[in-house]
């Protein structure tokens, strides 16, 4: 980064980009519904009618998968377009886009998939007919994923797996999964995994839920008994599936979302505070809390500048180097910052109301479950050790 | 690994080499590097004789001096006195910033260097035939010979603000003098009874408070590309040292503590890199909400700051507390910046509780020791 440096969202002077953010900010003040917008504004849990009415919405519009080529339905848009569209959209509280479907497993099927795989599933992944989850953690392979175990063995024109994958997000209200399997046993555990389609009506398939400490269901166990699928829903070479998973951890390293939502989150932290304090009429000191926030505000600032400039590196081909790990350190650490702030505020009134009975929730309680929930921001996806690694080897040799 | 440069181009180049070589330099004695330098000329419009630089241009000699430790007013002397300055009326302006290129004018504020600008400490009296100081500045820097002082004063009765130019003569020697905690001199001045002819007031009202907003943005900037510089070679300087220093038979780069508290330095600094640097692209396009960022930058940057000094000297062990290592005087110098131009309290009692228009009017009526309406309002 220099000081001449005017790339990215961050540009000086004219924005080349300036006509293409009001179109999307009017469409997205024009066609989200205001009860879609009004659950995000809120910053209650987002769930799958939400995301899917948002989808389908523009999908009809043509932008229903922003980071895909337009041969495959998608906007073609370069990565600074993609991450105005983040920003456009989390600042008119429009709900984020799905992410197994579109951003995991769509751009894996457009890389290694055949054409008849590609046209089985993309557009399905588009308008939301096909909804995703992803089969990759186990109970003894966490951050170390490549020690998996769940089998597949051919049998015939189909494949039949054995295992078990946990904290598989969604996998209740999924109908397809996108899981690693191990196909042989090589002296690499990277070699004889494969990446392979499953329906989830497959028989054979147990889904048990997991009660996360948020109070909301999203995540699951999901056992595979004697499951048989047929052979071509394997994607890429067989034995080749971790760099199916590579490629697709590379393509997530620079999630644009995250920061454009810290944005909305530290709005929405901001109106809670304010009206926390206004409740207490005096009888509690919030000095403390808008010094955090303040806090937050200039971190949110900072990981956005961060964001914008590995952006520009991804676009100009760049090497990423530690980046990635440096925003993901960032951003999961402001959005746990946020959530503490927020639970601090209301929690007098919401933590003895946590849940009703029968219930997933209110909105009194909101902010204590997204403060829970968040709590997998530093574990999810990389923890925050494995990435002070990634980031510490390039400091300090590994 | 290397770590990209700040503000890069021949101006860093120029400084950082003058600051290796000066690396050890505590005092320069009776010498001017920075008129020497020709640095002061750099924000001065050409036709003033100057070199009609940017503020990142000069952002690259705070850079290279902080990259290598060395103590010299660069803000004081090449951004707060020639911005100041140029609040005067034209002929005046023009007059004394060739003067300040030339060199036969060695100008400088006569403010407290942990205030801001705009916190104005001396009071003026309208006499028959000039003005009557009061009031004290306290923690000025002293670091270079000046044969002026730029003195912003509160006029009593109409409570505007006016900025003084005043030949050295006329001020009397410091009430005390110090070192500052990382090094540079400092003094402080007690005003009361000083006069001064009617011609030394250069500006007052509007433009007197727009130069001073001018210089204060600067100011604050300047101080942030010195603190982000400073958190560069801290962090260089304690990774060199986890890698070459051994104990228990293996440097201490292998023990994972130390290595993940490296790697939370390294996260904080980029982050504090890049809300500096939007700061700067903020204030090139005359944002709007350019004061905020900075008063957030402010607030981040020595919250940033404090981590990483406390983590480098604890990183350091007993070498840390030594004045003669590298990262220790880093440590120092990002410690005392923390409170130049507003500590982190102030600036955020201004995001959070932004004055009133009433308690605006009381302080502009106020002899000192308050912020203008002009000032105020663009907090």
């Amino acid at each position: 980064m220099s000081n001449d440096d005017t790339h990215g969202a961050e540009g000086a002077g004219a924005d080349p980009y300036a006509d293409f953010r009001r179109e999307l900010a009017e469409f997205a003040r024009s066609a989200c519904p205001a009860e879609i917008r009004a659950v995000v504004a809120a910053g209650q849990k987002v769930t799958k009618r939400e995301y899917l009415g948002w989808q389908q919405i523009l999908t009809a519009r043509g932008w229903g998968a922003p980071s895909w080529p337009t041969e495959h339905g998608g906007t073609g848009w370069d990565i600074m377009q993609r991450l105005i569209f983040e920003e456009t959209m989390a600042e008119a509280d429009c709900p984020p886009l799905y992410h197994h479907g579109l951003g995991h497993i769509g751009p894996v099927i457009i890389r290694f998939g055949t054409p008849e795989q590609k046209a089985r599933f993309l557009p399905r992944i588009l308008d939301g007919s096909d909804w995703w989850c992803q089969g990759y953690s186990e109970p003894g392979s966490g951050s170390d994923l490549a020690s998996l175990s769940t089998s597949a063995r051919l049998d015939g024109d189909e494949y039949v797996i054995n295992g078990q994958k946990i904290w598989t997000s969604h996998a209740h209200e999924a109908n397809m999964i996108y899981m690693l399997v191990r196909t042989s046993k090589e002296a690499k555990k990277q070699d004889g995994i494969s990446l392979i389609l499953v329906p989830m009506d497959t028989p054979g398939i147990t889904v048990r839920p997991i009660r996360s400490i948020d109070g909301w269901h999203h995540l699951n166990e999901v056992f595979f008994d004697e499951v048989r699928v047929r052979a071509d829903n394997l994607i890429g070479e067989v034995g080749k599936g971790w760099t199916c998973a590579k490629f697709l951890l590379e393509r997530e390293r620079l999630p644009p979302a995250n920061v454009a939502r810290l944005e909305l989150v530290r709005r929405q932290v901001t109106r809670v505070v304010e009206e926390a304090a206004r409740a207490a009429a005096g009888k509690r000191d919030f000095s403390s809390l808008r010094y955090r926030l303040l806090l937050a505000e200039a971190d949110v600032k900072g990981a956005r500048v961060l964001l914008a400039n590995a952006t520009d590196d991804l676009k100009n081909q760049r090497p990423l180097g530690v980046q990635p790990s440096v925003i993901k350190l960032m951003c999961s650490d402001v959005a746990q910052r946020l959530t503490t702030i927020a639970l601090d505020a209301v929690g007098p009134d919401a933590a003895h109301r946590f849940l009703v009975d029968e219930g997933e929730g209110e909105p009194g309680a909101t902010w204590v479950q997204n403060y829970l929930f968040t709590r997998a921001r530093t574990i999810a996806g990389g923890t925050s050790e494995v990435q002070r690694n990634v980031v510490a080897n390039e400091l300090l040799g590994a | 690994m290397s770590f990209t440069p700040l503000f890069p181009g021949m101006l860093l180049d120029a400084a950082a080499r003058f600051a290796q070589d000066n690396e050890n330099t505590r005092d320069f004695g009776d010498a001017d590097p920075v008129r020497e330098m020709g640095w002061t000329c750099t924000l001065v419009p050409e036709d003033a004789g100057g070199v009609g630089g940017t503020l990142d241009d000069l952002a690259s000699i705070v850079v290279g001096l902080a990259s290598h430790g060395v103590h010299l007013p660069v803000v004081e002397t090449c951004a707060v006195a020639p911005l100041l300055l140029q609040a005067a009326n034209a002929e005046t302006a023009t007059r004394w910033l060739e003067a300040v290129c030339e060199g036969s004018a060695k100008i400088a504020p006569l403010t407290s260097l942990s205030a801001s600008l705009d916190d104005i400490a001396v009071g003026a009296k309208h006499l028959d035939i000039g003005y009557a100081f009061t009031g004290e500045v306290k923690g000025v820097d002293v670091s270079l010979a000046a044969t002026h002082w730029l003195v912003p004063a509160r006029l009593q009765g109409s409570g505007e603000t006016a900025l003084f130019l005043v030949d050295l003569e006329h001020l009397p020697a410091p009430s005390a003098t110090y070192r500052t905690m990382e090094g540079r001199r400092s003094a402080d001045f007690r005003l009361d009874g000083v006069t001064v002819p009617a011609l030394a007031c250069i500006a007052r009202g509007a433009a007197a408070d727009a130069a001073l907003e001018r210089a204060d943005n600067a100011a604050l900037l300047l101080t942030a590309a010195d603190t982000v510089a400073a958190l560069t070679t801290l962090i260089e300087q304690t990774v060199r040292h986890l890698q070459e220093r051994r104990q228990f038979g293996v440097a201490l780069a292998t023990f994972q503590v130390l290595r993940h508290r490296t790697a939370d330095m390294y996260v904080r600094y980029l982050c504090a890199k890049g809300l500096m640097l939007h700061a700067f692209q903020e204030h090139a396009r005359g944002a709007a909400n350019l004061r905020r960022t900075l008063r957030l930058m402010k607030v981040a940057l020595a919250e940033t700051a404090r981590l990483c000094a406390e983590g480098a000297i604890q990183m350091h062990g007993g070498m840390g507390v030594s004045e003669e290592v590298l990262a220790t005087r880093m440590a120092q110098r990002l410690l005392a910046s923390e409170f130049r131009y507003g500590d982190r309290m102030t600036h955020a009692s201004q995001l959070l509780y932004p004055p009133t228009e009433s308690a605006a009017t009381e302080a502009a009526v106020a002899p000192a020791r308050g912020m203008s309406p002009a000032a105020r309002s663009s907090s």
